[in-house]
């Protein structure tokens, strides 16, 4: 194996492009880094690759043979092996088993022989010098940096020729991510071609032979290490035409909500105030605890210390129904999973906590009546509000999110990557809704990835990493450099 | 039109329940549709109608109960414990029977909800150990219990005994509370998705432990209604009956996965399985064929639900 070529790749979801039109070059023997914000296409060229999605367009070829890499196990038999962000291992099984989860070895009966499959893992975890684990160890028991080695293990077993990594440092200890890198270097003296896909900038430069870049679903080309600096990689990364969102701000004096020396479970000592009429941002990495931050304040996990202060009033909440009740909504990231109530219909969505909150008999009428108001308000498109919700598009289903809060009258709005996934037409009608609800004095947390709506909407945003406050920008002074610059160094 | 008929089961089974009734009638016209035979199968369907409806707004919210088959009969055993050795007047004895009952179901429902354990495996426990119980109260049985306690189940009104017209007002009244109030409609929203539930204010852990209650509570009255028909309380009372409740109301429109079905249908689902048994008894079928074709009928209605269904949403 010499080399890997990706010509002309495109794949077009609904309403988003995330990818147009990339070439990639990578060869045997060379660390390839790939860099991008999220959501720029790093994951869909690697589940590409991986064989989880078909391209809509362009060619793979390997070795001057074009491929059509149907299938995981397509990619295993072409020496494509992938060590994905969120663990693929299972818990109930030992390290053994999940190492060779798919390819025990076996006598000619079909036996496995465990003898073997010990030993060879046995080597394998050697080989990543992990000492603390043995071959029949529960991966239910190792700590999760533990399991992102395991995990390295497994990919290895394959032997393969391409290694794709996806953020593997990120739940890595300053020696385990040494010694990562020493395996890589050693594997690519063997020949190997490896995909090191990362948002920390630093190993980039320390590890990688070469960096190539994608944003918004677009190839921005493909450089040598020495022949970047990290300011000009991150401009590369999101030098972007800003889109004219920019608008007045709202934002008043008084302060509406809140929150100080707020600790949880991902998140530590987070201080801020947010004012009436301000709409607050959250930027951060996927994973920096931003939501964990939101479902706090909203009442949907447990506190461990701090407090959450609403209109001067220390909120004492164990459940979400406090904070609903005391003028506080929450949009989750997953729309579907945590958001709607999927096989209802348009109306009980909307309703259901209205009437939660303000009823013990239910008036059809009076729902019906509401909900109607409130499709027509958002342009929510269905035919009637009986309609179930899975019929709907994704913008539509979000806007049925919005609905069931407008009905509550907060004072509060979260809003975790409430754009996330939809149209650009509903997208643009939702910045209208939040601008309105912050032109009424209401105040707006907006959780956002998507950096250009955050620095087109915010009046502050608040950079989070690792848990923990890394900075704050006002809108005048945000750029995506900063952003970015904050949120990874 | 038809197609929202056919789509919603309370509807498609009542029309099946009438085609039914229709063909038996003109088949059996001689010991079918009498008056005597059509009070015996609505007395006998009384029970498990009751329980049925506390499966049915388990069901909604996405869980279900085995204990309850256990429960009719430890409720109508302690209630006769209470009554026999205790002599304690009737309605206090009534009133312990169907608290300890609900008591059954807060530990099912806290287990359940609040520490995480699996429903099928926490009733599947408690079946056992309230069997048990209900031994430990009535031993082989408790017979000879007082006039005053006989007297709830086995009087009649307009020629129809009592517990027909309890089954009834249980319809009519959860019908009425799960169609009209915001605290019965909740559990639609549990069963339809328990975590949006949860970020919509819902109390979702809270109220899975009232209606593990009121279903065990339900079946603590079926329990006291079926030893005061019985004159007697049996250890052995209201075995199996779990499984015909969840059937009743599967068949009446619940489903496994939740948020689906409405009160209406526990009575006609378990109408519908009393109706086939029935007509089976009086055409002479041999019992062992009752459960094999009871069996095939739930396959068969929940497959032509699912054809109809892709069907429809075609259109």
């Amino acid at each position: 194996m010499k080399h890997l070529q990706l010509n002309h790749i495109s794949k077009t979801f609904p309403g988003v492009k995330a990818l147009s039109d990339v070439t990639l070059s990578i060869h045997a023997g060379e660390i390839h880094a790939l860099c991008g914000e999220n959501g720029a296409g790093k994951s869909t060229l690697m589940n590409i690759l991986a064989g989880n999605l078909q391209p809509d367009e362009g060619t793979i070829v390997l070795d001057q043979l074009t491929q059509i890499i149907r299938s995981p196990q397509n990619a295993f038999a072409l020496g494509i092996s992938i060590v994905y962000q969120h663990l693929s291992l299972i818990d109930s099984l030992n390290v053994a088993e999940n190492v060779f989860a798919n390819d025990h070895p076996v006598n000619k009966f079909g036996i496995i022989q465990f003898g073997k499959l010990y030993e060879k893992t046995s080597l394998l975890l050697q080989r990543l010098k992990l000492d603390q684990i043995t071959p029949n160890t529960l991966v239910s028991s190792l700590s999760p940096a533990q399991k992102q080695m395991v995990e390295i293990a497994k990919a290895l077993s394959q032997k393969p020729a391409i290694l794709i990594l996806d953020e593997p440092t990120a739940s890595l200890t300053d020696k385990e991510t040494r010694t990562l890198f020493e395996i890589l270097q050693k594997l690519k003296k063997e020949g190997v071609a490896i995909i090191y896909i990362s948002h920390r900038l630093d190993e980039l430069f320390i590890l990688a032979d070469c960096i190539s870049i994608l944003k918004d679903g677009k190839y921005q080309g493909t450089f040598l290490k020495q022949n970047l600096t990290k300011a000009s990689l991150i401009k590369l990364m999101v030098g972007r035409e800003i889109n004219s969102l920019k608008s007045e701000s709202y934002r008043q004096i008084e302060i509406l909500l809140s929150v100080k020396n707020l600790s949880g479970q991902k998140f530590h000592n987070v201080s801020f105030n947010l004012h009436r009429g301000e709409i607050l941002g959250l930027s951060g990495l996927v994973g920096a605890g931003r939501t964990e931050i939101a479902r706090a304040i909203f009442g949907a996990d447990k506190i461990e210390s701090g407090d959450v202060v609403l209109n001067n009033v220390v909120l004492n909440t164990n459940h979400p129904f406090d904070t609903i009740s005391k003028g506080m909504a929450y949009v989750p990231e997953e729309r579907k999973s945590l958001g709607l109530f999927s096989e209802m219909s348009v109306q009980d969505n909307i309703t259901v906590t209205h009437n939660n909150l303000t009823s013990h008999i239910y008036n059809a009428t009076e729902a019906a009546q509401r909900s109607v108001e409130l499709k027509d308000k958002l342009k929510i498109a269905t035919t009637n509000v009986q309609q179930k919700v899975v019929n709907l598009s994704g913008g539509n289903q979000q806007k049925v999110v919005l609905a069931k809060w407008l009905l509550t009258n907060p004072e509060v709005f979260i809003v975790d990557e409430p754009t996330h996934g939809i149209d650009v037409g509903a997208k643009f009608e939702i910045y209208e809704l939040l601008k309105s609800l912050a032109s009424q004095g209401k105040g707006i947390i907006m959780i956002s990835s998507d950096m250009p709506e955050l620095l087109g909407l915010c009046d502050r945003i608040l950079v989070i990493k690792k848990g923990t406050l890394a900075g704050e920008l006002s809108s005048a002074e945000a750029t995506e450099e900063k952003l970015l610059t904050l949120s990874t160094y | 039109m038809l197609s929202k008929i056919l789509q919603e089961r309370i509807y498609s089974l009542a029309i099946l329940l009438i085609v039914v009734t229709i063909v038996a009638s003109v088949i059996f016209p001689n010991t079918f549709p009498t008056f005597e035979n059509l009070s015996q199968i609505l007395l006998n369907l009384s029970t498990d109608t009751i329980v049925a409806v506390g499966m049915m707004i388990l069901l909604i919210s996405g869980v279900f109960d085995l204990s309850v088959g256990s429960v009719v009969a430890f409720a109508g055993c302690l209630t006769a414990y209470v009554l026999h050795f205790l002599n304690l007047p009737v309605p206090v004895a009534v009133t312990i029977g169907i608290l300890a009952s609900v008591f059954i179901g807060w530990i099912n429902g806290y287990l359940i909800a609040y520490q995480n354990i699996n429903p099928m495996i926490q009733t599947l426990a408690m079946l056992g150990i309230v069997r048990g119980l209900a031994l430990l109260a009535s031993g082989s049985a408790i017979q000879n219990l007082p006039y005053w306690f006989n007297a709830i189940s086995q009087s009649k009104l307009l020629g129809v005994q009592m517990p027909v017209w309890y089954m009834l007002l249980t319809i009519i009244l959860f019908t009425f509370l799960v169609n009209k109030t915001i605290f019965f409609r909740r559990y639609y929203y549990i069963g339809g998705n328990e975590k949006a539930a949860d970020l919509s204010g819902i109390r979702v852990k809270k109220m899975k432990v009232i209606a593990f209650m009121l279903s065990a509570g339900l079946a603590g009255v079926a329990g006291v209604l079926l030893s005061s028909r019985l004159g007697a309380a049996l250890p052995t009372m209201g075995r199996g009956l779990e499984l015909r409740v969840i059937t009743a109301a599967i068949l009446g429109g619940a489903s496994l996965s939740g948020g689906s079905g409405k009160i209406p249908g526990a009575l006609l689902g378990a109408l519908f399985m009393a109706l086939i048994a029935n007509i089976m008894v009086i055409s002479r079928v041999s019992g062992y064929w009752q459960e094999i074709i009871l069996g095939i009928i739930l396959i068969g209605t929940l497959w032509a639900d699912k054809v109809l269904q892709k069907r429809f949403s075609k259109i």
